[in-house]
């Protein structure tokens, strides 16, 4: 089974790590393939990132993919028009209106983290029905956990575990990652699986969460970048 | 009567065996005593007295392997991801940034130590 964590920030976003640093951890660790994210500030940073994976991957044999992080509506719009030109978009969850708006975008990969600094847990069951229907994967970040303690951390398992509920019932797409900002924040597959079976996940659907779900997504990639492709639904056949 | 009676093997606890290596930078170096309080202490954290009294874990000493820094804990069949999830919680050692691999989970002993020496 091979697994992917498409949730890390490099040097190149608010990360600590080099891109190098995260694909030998990864490589060791047993991961097939990591995205790393990255805000969008300018399209120049965005291209130095996809250069240094391109080097990367080829030397250490790790998929690298790229995601483009919207932390507000105005720049979700603005990466929707320009989502041929990188891998993964992502949403960074937290407001309920862009948490609501991410899962009823088609073009929208991942919402990550959408109890982040909340105090619910950021999902409704109507919310759950859209991302199930647009196939908007929820995220299971495990840097949130990891850094955080005591009634912190047991509010946090609580939202998360909330929200996985919410996504079982209703077929969501869950994705498990860790979120890491440094290379040593980046954890063993065994250990994000483990963890997601005790926020509700079954051990199947723990490993589902860790390689299926991004499995799904990576194919869609590449649909997205082949020459048929116009937008989510829309495609040339002849 | 000097040792209590072999329980029966239905009523026996099933032992799960975690073998793990300890990921750190090169060259930076610390002791089995720290590794064994930062288990002890993440897990009493995590999961609270009475949730680690339901693990049954035991960390085995003779198991450690310094060089290679591999070691192996020992609990119940019912609480292996939780004994997992919490090691995946452990980023320091001392001053040491660290990171666990999980290498092998088995119910056996024996298993542990043939993949041991096949890995060399």
């Amino acid at each position: 089974m091979d697994f992917y964590d498409l949730h890390l920030h490099s040097e190149f976003s608010e990360g600590e790590s080099s891109v190098e640093d995260f694909a030998k951890r990864a490589k060791i660790l047993g991961f097939r393939g990591i995205c790393f994210a990255i805000y969008y500030k300018d399209r120049k940073r965005v291209d130095q990132l996809k250069k240094k994976a391109v080097e990367v991957s080829k030397k250490t044999g790790t998929d690298i993919f790229i995601g483009l992080e919207a932390t507000t509506l105005e720049e979700l719009k603005k990466l929707i028009k320009i989502r041929r030109d990188y891998d993964l978009l992502l949403v960074r969850g937290a407001e309920l209106n862009l948490n609501r708006k991410a899962v009823q975008t088609k073009e929208v990969d991942i919402l990550t983290h959408p109890e982040y600094e909340r105090k619910d847990s950021g999902l409704n069951h109507t919310m759950a029905k859209l991302a199930a229907k647009n196939q908007v994967a929820v995220e299971v970040n495990f840097r949130e956990i990891l850094l955080s303690s005591k009634n912190t951390r047991s509010h946090i398992m609580r939202h998360i575990r909330e929200n996985v509920k919410i996504c079982k019932k209703y077929k969501a797409p869950i994705i498990l990652s860790s979120g890491a900002v440094s290379h040593w924040q980046l954890k063993d597959p065994k250990v994000l699986i483990s963890m997601g079976c005790l926020l509700g996940l079954e051990l199947n659907e723990s490993k589902e969460a860790l390689s299926k779900s991004p499995e799904n997504m990576i194919r869609m990639i590449k649909e997205r970048q082949g020459k048929r492709w116009i937008r989510p639904g829309v495609r040339v056949i002849n | 009567m000097k040792n209590l009676k072999i329980i029966a093997p239905t009523l026996r606890e099933k032992n799960r065996y975690i073998y793990f290596q300890v990921i750190s930078e090169e060259g930076e170096e610390f002791s089995y005593p720290d590794l064994e309080s930062a288990v002890w202490n993440t897990m009493l954290d995590f999961l609270g007295e009475e949730g680690v009294s339901k693990t049954s874990i035991w960390l085995l000493k003779d198991s450690w392997d310094s060089k290679k820094q591999t070691g192996v804990i020992r609990c119940n069949h019912k609480s292996v991801q939780d004994v997992v999830a919490s090691l995946g919680l452990i980023d320091r050692l001392g001053d040491n940034r660290i990171t666990f691999k999980i290498l092998k989970v088995s119910g056996t002993i024996k298993s542990i130590k043939s993949s041991t020496s096949k890995n060399g």
